[in-house]
């Protein structure tokens, strides 16, 4: 059940995207984002859509695992849909029951609303499958160098740590459950304070281990002279080429034509 | 009653780029009494099958039987199973969190609904199959304890659950020698007081030193399912999985291949030592 979370998964892969450099796709993201939320009309959607579908090609990444990122999101999405559908007044009455309508701007809306949250969804699930953790704080990192803030490899470097230890989280989440069940612990039955006093045997010691965990990697760290961003060289140097310059100049047009189409 | 597992298979994150395939085709019977060894390499699929005794995973195809109960049935009694079923995981004492050993023991217990006196008695009894005091015990707290003794505490919170069968996933694994000897002794004890022992290992001294029956996995597959005795006389099999034979055992290969006449089926220090004085003494009668 745990195993299902995607956060921060990364695919391996060899696709144009893939080889795009970090801070081209987190810029990228951004302006996408712009241009996702200028679109107000029918025209503007579609054309939103085929963009999209567009980059998820590019990205070779199948569509399974983009549904499975979307699944956990479905009540919010659900409620969105439903609240725009209901509350929003103007245009043709299409439905009433009570003290329910639908109208016609409502259901527009709901439709938009649901639209921008999925296209949200896949486009940030697809930066992060199709980087690597390390990579994408990286890339992260220059940019905040860039924009001068100035604690940016400390800021990038506890990214980087989080992220690497979602899927150890999760995992010994998952361990530790199982121990507690397999001596005797109840997890899923039982009223909401029963439930929520049943955590404890799961929450002690999952802090107690990250704490330990931090420890530890602290400790290696400093036995490896870690000592912070200065003066700090890179084995791998971040390089721009032509690839990255196709690809602002292709989503500065998506940006631009998508302002272009307001009404 | 034993706990059988017929044509089991287990995929980890099934239809994903990462699937993997850790249980392939397993048919296994555990019975009442029998004290397993269940051996294999980092990954050969033998911490994932010991999750299909109790009902922790449930197999992605193929059926699992504990007594007359079906795990792989939509209804299945799975904390009557795992009441009946005890799991050590590795390091359990990674997993306290009481305030004391008591509460500690007793926290499986105490979902049982018993009285609380039968509690006490359940507690006291784990303790004592572990070999901690209970007086000295009860009210200290679990994290002020030794690596050894936190980790006699989180079996004995297992053992109070008063299981049929117990499964150690690794139990010696971490502790210094002394450590490693007491949880032998006690694992030694409590078979011969009547649980069903599967102890999960890869260390071949170990198993060799305790169990009647060795399952040794590789690949997700049953490699071997025999008599101790018998699998390790396999030993070139066994190394050529990566599996390494009892050191004893290792000597006694040593000194045939110089030309001593030896029995080949050795793993523990007295046979080696009786074998030896014989070969001596032969040799000696010939001159």
């Amino acid at each position: 059940m745990l195993r299902d979370i995607t956060i921060g998964q990364y695919i391996p892969g060899e696709s144009a995207l893939h080889k795009l450099d970090p801070r081209t796709k987190l810029i990228a993201v951004v302006l996408y984002m712009v241009g996702l939320f200028m679109a107000n009309n029918w025209q503007g959607y579609l054309f939103v859509t085929l963009v999209t579908l567009g980059i998820l090609f590019l990205s070779q990444i199948p569509l399974l695992i983009i549904l499975r990122g979307i699944k956990p999101l479905m009540i919010i999405i659900t409620l969105t849909v439903g609240l725009h559908i209901f509350l929003t007044k103007g245009g043709v009455l299409l439905w009433e029951w009570g003290i329910f309508h639908i109208y016609e701007n409502g259901l527009r809306q709901g439709i938009f609303m649901a639209l921008r949250l999925v296209y949200l969804v896949v486009i940030t699930s697809l930066l992060t499958l199709t980087t690597t953790p390390i990579v994408l704080t990286d890339g992260l990192e220059r940019i905040l160098r860039a924009l001068f803030v100035p604690i940016a490899h400390e800021l990038a470097m506890i990214m980087t740590i989080a992220i690497r230890f979602i899927p150890t989280l999760i995992e010994e989440t998952d361990k530790i459950m199982k121990a507690q069940m397999a001596r005797g612990a109840d997890f899923d039955t039982g009223g909401l304070l029963q439930r929520a006093k049943s955590l404890i045997p799961l929450l002690v010691p999952l802090f107690l281990n990250s704490f330990r965990r931090a420890d530890d990697l602290a400790l290696a760290m400093e036995a490896r002279c870690y000592r912070g961003g200065e003066k700090r060289t890179r084995m791998r140097q971040l390089a721009m080429g032509g690839r990255d310059i196709l690809a602002f100049v292709t989503i500065g047009l998506f940006m631009l034509i998508s302002i272009l189409m307001r009404s | 009653m034993p706990i059988r597992l017929e044509k089991v298979n287990y995929t980890y994150q099934p239809n994903s780029p990462f699937q993997s395939e850790a249980l392939h085709d397993i048919d296994l019977v555990i019975r009442e009494g029998d004290f397993v060894g269940l051996i294999g390499h980092t990954g050969s699929g033998k911490s994932t099958l010991a999750q299909h005794f109790n009902g922790l995973l449930k197999p992605t195809g193929g059926r699992v039987f504990v007594d007359d109960w079906e795990i792989t049935a939509k209804n299945a009694p799975l904390k009557k199973i795992r009441e009946k079923v005890g799991l050590v995981f590795q390091y359990p004492e990674h997993q306290l969190f009481e305030d004391t050993v008591y509460q500690e023991i007793a926290f499986g217990v105490k979902n049982l609904g018993l009285a609380k006196e039968l509690i006490e008695k359940r507690v006291r009894k784990a303790l004592e199959m572990v070999h901690l005091p209970y007086e000295d015990y009860c009210n200290a707290s679990p994290f002020a304890l030794s690596g050894g003794e936190k980790r006699r505490v989180a079996i004995a919170s297992v053992l109070a659950m008063e299981p049929t069968y117990l499964i150690l996933d690794e139990p010696m694994a971490g502790l210094d020698p002394r450590g490693r000897r007491e949880i032998m002794e006690q694992i030694k004890e409590l078979h011969e007081a009547g649980l069903t022992v599967i102890l999960i290992s890869h260390s071949m001294d170990d198993v060799a030193q305790l169990t009647k029956r060795l399952i040794v996995m590789h690949q997700g597959r049953i490699v071997f399912d025999d008599d101790t005795r018998h699998v390790f006389t396999h030993y070139a099999r066994l190394q050529e999985l990566g599996l390494d034979i009892p050191t004893v055992t290792k000597l006694v290969l040593a000194l045939r291949s110089k030309g001593w006449k030896l029995r080949e089926d050795i793993f523990t220090v007295e046979e080696a030592k009786e074998e030896i004085l014989k070969a001596l003494r032969e040799e000696s009668k010939q001159c």
